[in-house]
């Protein structure tokens, strides 16, 4: 044992030693340098009192796929061994996986690529969420914030949809299977939409919402899910299957509900456009009757009569035109009609003279003036009639008796009948 | 349509959800603005219209929030976020 030995020697000997012993450690990433061209990648792992430089071969350490980072907790296993060149003692890392959290986001995300493969997150898949709900179930724990939050966000929002409460434990190995028993039981009532929340907490709390059979129920729900689960950053399985992923319990209970005080004024404005549509509607009507009536058939009398009238007019015209004009020719012939009469009753009258003088002297001839010029007289009643007999006069009348040149103013003073039975019996024949 | 034809029962009113009567509400609203409706018929519209305003006003106005609860028992908030909500 007392032997001396150089130093490699020396460090080959601890190097044989300590690479016997291998062993599987957890610890965070301290320090962490990945250098291209290295053949290895070079780490230190540490807790809170020691820390272990450690080392991977680069082809080793390629087929992980871990993008390492500071404060990453992991697990290696491997042996200890020692760089001779350096004296340094390390732990060769055969192997590594994520560890803790590191190790669920892990398998997180593997099932996460699993169900995306299976066309689970796709936007297709994701049901439509309701425009007003009448019923909202809530998936959650009966205790703590969330619940209240999304009681109180709904009841300022929407108080006219029903919240059915379904109250499970979200922590917990049992949780998973309360969750989808949750779900099941909103589907059974029939809820329009359901609230899958809870509030913040570690990334280990959150895990049950990262259950595959959980993702698988909220796919197969007849009744669109909506998330709200932790916080912000927080994004678990069930926000990606999920029809809508909202960021908290609040969050998620804003987006399934329209908020009532834009509902009234959305009212309101439908009030106001009802009226204003039918106010539109009658004031077209309205002006469509004006144009009617404004057309020139009932605002001009004369607007069907119109074109009668001016024929009637201008035939007023040609007619009073027409008379004179035929008057004129009706003159114009009476005028050569009066010519030639004018001129047959000269010729008449010259031809007729002389046979009118004959007959002027015949007449002449006959006038009983000419048998007073021979001596005869002519007798007179008072009334200026022709006395002719004895019985028409009486003593005391007076007659005037014409002679050829003049008259006397006689009275009777006594009368003589003559032959009384010959005047009798002419009396008698006349009667 | 006779005049007992164009008055709305209630109950028929009271007997729709919220979202079938704004839905029918909405409808009337875009067929009036339409304005290719007959004038009775916008009318009737108009009237049914109002009805449905005045229901959906109505419960607006006087909604309570229904809470039931399915499974679980809800806790009171805690002392906590009472606090934290009055402060």
């Amino acid at each position: 044992m007392s032997e001396t030995l150089s130093v490699s020697q020396a460090l080959n000997l601890a190097k044989g030693s300590l690479e016997k012993v291998s062993a599987t450690i957890v610890g965070e990433i301290s320090e962490y340098s990945d250098k291209p061209g290295y053949k290895a990648v070079y780490f230190t792992i540490t807790d809170k009192s020691a820390a272990l430089p450690c080392m991977m071969w680069r082809s080793v350490f390629d087929k992980l796929d871990l993008a390492l980072k500071q404060g990453m907790l992991v697990e290696v296993s491997g042996f200890f061994s020692v760089y001779i060149a350096k004296g340094r003692m390390n732990f060769s890392a055969q192997s590594m996986r994520l560890a803790g959290e590191g190790d669920l986001r892990l398998k997180v995300a593997q099932l996460a690529r699993k169900l995306e493969a299976e066309g689970l997150m796709s936007p297709t898949r994701k049901l439509p969420l309701p425009a007003m709900p009448t019923k909202v179930a809530v998936v959650t724990s009966p205790r703590g914030k969330a619940i209240h939050d999304v009681l109180r966000t709904l009841r300022r929002r929407f108080p006219l949809a029903e919240v059915q409460v379904v109250g499970v434990p979200v922590e917990g190995d049992a949780a998973p299977k309360a969750l989808i028993e949750g779900i099941e039981v909103a589907q059974q009532a029939k809820s329009d939409v359901i609230l899958l929340v809870r509030g913040g907490g570690s990334y280990e709390d959150l895990m049950p919402f990262n259950d595959e059979a959980l993702a698988r129920a909220i796919v197969a729900s007849s009744i669109p899910v909506v998330t709200g689960i932790g916080h912000e950053p927080d994004n678990s399985i069930a926000d990606m299957v999920s029809s809508y992923r909202a960021s908290t319990p609040t969050a998620a209970a804003e987006h399934v509900v329209p908020d009532i005080r834009e509902l009234k004024m959305r009212l309101a404005n439908q009030g106001k456009a009802l009226s204003a549509a039918l106010t539109n509607r009658v004031e077209r009507l309205d002006n469509a009757v004006v144009n009617v009536r404004s057309r020139a058939l009932f605002t001009d009398p004369l607007f069907l009569v119109g074109d009668h009238l001016q024929n009637l007019e201008q035939s007023t015209q040609r007619l009073s035109i027409a008379i004179p004009n035929a008057l004129r020719s009706d003159v114009h012939q009476v005028e050569v009609l009066k010519g030639r009469l004018a001129r047959i009753v000269s010729t008449l009258t010259s031809h007729q003279q002389s046979r009118l003088q004959l007959l002027a002297a015949q007449l002449e001839s006959l006038s009983p003036l000419a048998v007073l010029a021979r001596g005869y007289s002519i007798a007179y009643d008072d009334k200026g009639y022709i006395v002719d007999s004895v019985y028409v006069v009486e003593p005391g009348d007076t007659l005037d008796v014409h002679v050829s040149d003049g008259d006397y103013h006689c009275r009777v003073e006594a009368k003589t009948e003559k032959d009384r039975m010959k005047l009798d019996l002419e009396t008698d024949a006349d009667e | 349509m006779s005049e007992t034809q164009t008055t709305i029962p209630s109950s028929e009113l009271n007997n729709m959800t919220f979202k079938q009567a704004s839905e029918e509400l909405e409808t009337i609203v875009r067929e009036l603005e339409s304005n290719q409706l007959e004038l009775e018929e916008s009318l009737i519209r108009y009237e049914r219209g109002v009805a449905l305003l005045r229901m959906l006003q109505s419960r607006l106005q006087d909604a309570q929030q229904k809470v039931s609860v399915l499974l679980g028992q809800i806790e009171p908030e805690s002392d906590d976020s009472i606090d934290t909500t009055l402060s």
